[in-house]
């Protein structure tokens, strides 16, 4: 009962506290809207990369029609055809409108055949021994597609597009290569009806993100802001919960509490569950905006995956620890000044350094290591396992028992401290 | 008179202090009495009563409450005591209604017992009409009021009272004085009271303890005390004793 009426008691608080209010259930919205919005762009070039690339095709002919298709089918690049010479070329490059430029010189899939077809020749006349087939004058002359990059380009993407076209040109090559052969052997047996020779490739590279439960989803900047932020303001709620507290010491509401049988431990308790539902509140609010409001702003909608026990226990275990933190921050600041600005600064740090801002898939290895300490961190893994990889309770246990034994390192210590200053 | 608090050589000295806050203090406070607590600032009045009220324990020396002490019963010495702190300890968003009814549960009451307690105190100290306004919108002596009828929610047999009337009007000065005189002379409450109105003091008080540097310098039945001092009042006593120089450097 005493415990039901201090939940109470925070409740009517803190619904009176409209500023406070505004803070918890406002505050994560705009974040979410605004970083998610702004991260859009990045975490798609990240995950769906649409890289701008001038063609110059001075060739029209089956190579460049082959090697445009390829990279359209490729959705890779944004194909922009212009008549240009090498020099306008490179400097659409070099000024950045364009991250990669080709140029298919002239003739290029004529002078592929016929070297091609010259190759063929030499490699069938060595089986008959007959000098005569190879009187096809041989282009001795190397064939170049040209590529130009950005200079800012990395060196790893980079490489990643030549090998590409790199891929691409010598599926043409061996197309070439291929017909040529076909038109040689009809030649030596006329009377022939050869089917035609299959050119789909005969090792396949399969790939596939290494997901459970066959889930294939790949993160997007609405699966990474959504729990990122909802985290941050869930730990933000140690300024309230430090002032609540702090208020209440000075204003010798504490003391009377503590000359109370037993009722100052329950007003805590019942402080700490309030707040601890209020987070599970921002939690299911900050959801529903992935799920509903994200989505009427083009962005893509939120999957919370198929696990929703799971997900409560992570929500309630990340509730928990931002309870238990903000208990410590309001027993050892002195005053609510200190509390709001450590409070806020150890969270901000927190956060940066969980990879709420900055993923930490896309940090140094330095701070992807330092990241692991932050308990912003573990409940974002801990999302990012059931909302990507459909994690069920075993895959999520470590986050969830590190949230909760951060939880229990802060009660023992503001218990600790508390006693520590009793003693003095 | 039976003895509600015994207080045997306390003396408590906190960690790099150059001195102890209270230095063997001995003192007893019988039932039915209303003791008053007085010295300079800086005495080691608060130092005392947080130690009376179990908030840390003594350096050395015992308190017993009813016969009991914190360190063995302290669920059986809280119960006896009802607090009013100096400051107002409401919360100011809430109702008058909203807080006692909170501060009754903490207390462990429930009910209509407590609906009524609440009530009828709220109508004794004229505050029956404005028991649903949020407390921010009070007058200072409303909120003293207020502050007192926390204290009592629990008919506690020792009511500990830090400046009860410090920054109120004169007419709810006298509103408290009195219910509080009413609640010794009927309920036969014990009232430890302390305060800088020595005025006030002199005329609430049956008996007075006077302690400075922690340590007690005098005691006894407040018109006694005026006459074994050859003083006209409990000022005149008072400044005998503690002199004029000032202590809150």
């Amino acid at each position: 009962m005493k415990l039901l009426y201090s939940i109470y008691k925070e409740y009517k608080v803190l619904t009176r506290d409209r500023a406070g209010l505004a803070i918890t259930f406002i505050m994560p919205t705009v974040l979410i809207l605004i970083i998610t919005l702004i991260q859009d762009t990045t975490f798609r070039s990240v995950n769906e990369a649409s890289v701008p690339l001038l063609m110059v095709d001075r060739d029209h002919d089956s190579l460049s029609n082959i090697l445009e298709k390829s990279l359209v089918n490729s959705k890779f690049f944004v194909i922009t055809k212009k008549q240009l010479s090498d020099e306008e070329t490179k400097k659409e490059i070099a000024t950045g409108h364009f991250f990669i430029g080709i140029i298919v010189p002239e003739n290029t899939s004529k002078r592929l055949r016929q070297k091609s077809s010259a190759r063929i020749s030499k490699l069938l006349s060595s089986f008959s021994g007959d000098s005569t087939e190879t009187q096809e004058p041989i282009d001795t002359n190397t064939l170049n597609v040209q590529l130009y990059f950005d200079p800012i380009t990395k060196k790893s993407f980079k490489t990643t597009i030549s090998n590409s076209m790199e891929r691409i040109i010598s599926q043409i090559e061996m197309q070439s290569m291929v017909s040529s052969l076909n038109e040689k052997m009809k030649e030596s047996f006329p009377l022939a009806t050869p089917s035609k020779l299959e050119l789909t490739p005969l090792v396949n590279l399969k790939e596939e993100y290494a997901s459970y439960n066959n889930s294939t989803i790949i993160p997007n900047s609405v699966q990474h802001n959504v729990p990122a932020w909802t985290l941050f303001a869930m730990f933000f709620i140690c300024i309230p919960l430090a002032g609540n507290i702090i208020k209440e010491r000075d204003d010798g509401s504490a003391f009377r509490l503590l000359t109370m049988p037993g009722s100052y431990m329950i007003v805590i308790l019942g402080k700490m569950l309030t707040y601890v539902i209020v987070s599970l509140i921002q939690f299911a609010l900050m959801l529903c905006v992935g799920v509903f409001i994200l989505p009427l702003l083009g962005l893509p909608e939120l999957n919370i995956g198929n696990n929703l026990p799971v997900l409560f226990l992570v929500a309630f275990s990340s509730g928990l620890a931002a309870t238990g933190f903000g208990l410590l921050v309001g027993t050892v600041a002195t005053s609510h000044d200190q509390a709001s600005l450590f409070g806020a600064v150890f969270v901000i740090i927190l956060a940066a350094i969980g990879g709420i801002w900055v993923p930490t898939f896309v940090m140094p290895e330095v701070m992807k290591n330092i990241s692991v300490i932050s308990p912003l961190n573990w409940g974002l893994e801990a999302f990012y396992g059931i909302f990507l990889r459909n994690f069920g309770f075993r895959e999520i246990f470590p986050e969830v028992a590190k949230l909760l034994a951060f939880f229990i390192a802060c009660l023992g210590s503001s218990y600790l401290y508390q006693k520590y200053k009793r003693l003095k | 008179m039976s003895i509600l608090v015994d207080i045997q050589h306390v003396s408590k000295k906190y960690k790099d202090a150059p001195r102890a806050a209270v230095n063997d203090l001995s003192l007893t406070i019988n039932k039915g009495t209303i003791f008053g607590l007085l010295g300079p600032n800086g005495a080691g009045k608060t130092t005392f009563i947080s130690m009376l009220c179990g908030l840390f324990p003594t350096s050395s020396g015992d308190i017993f409450i009813n016969g009991h002490t914190h360190q063995t019963h302290s669920k059986e010495c809280k119960q006896v005591i009802g607090v009013v702190p100096q400051e107002i300890a409401l919360y100011p968003k809430l109702t008058a209604w909203e807080n006692l009814m909170f501060l009754g549960h903490m207390y462990g009451l429930s009910g209509t017992s407590l609906k009524e307690k609440v009530k009828e105190n709220l109508m004794i100290l004229g505050l029956e009409e404005n028991m649903h306004q949020k407390v921010v919108s009070y007058s200072g002596g409303m909120k003293r009021r207020v502050n007192l009828i926390a204290g009592l929610l629990h008919n506690p047999q020792l009511l500990i009272l830090d400046e009860p009337t410090v920054g109120v009007d004169v007419q709810s000065k006298q509103a408290i004085i009195e219910h509080l005189k009413k609640l010794n002379k009927e309920n036969g409450m014990t009232i430890l009271y302390t305060s800088h109105h020595l005025d006030e003091a002199e005329d609430f008080c049956t008996h007075i303890a006077i302690i400075d540097d922690g340590k007690l310098i005098t005691q006894g039945a407040t018109k006694e005390l005026i006459a074994a001092n050859h003083c006209n009042s409990i000022e005149e006593v008072y400044l005998k004793i503690t002199g004029v120089k000032f202590r809150d450097k």
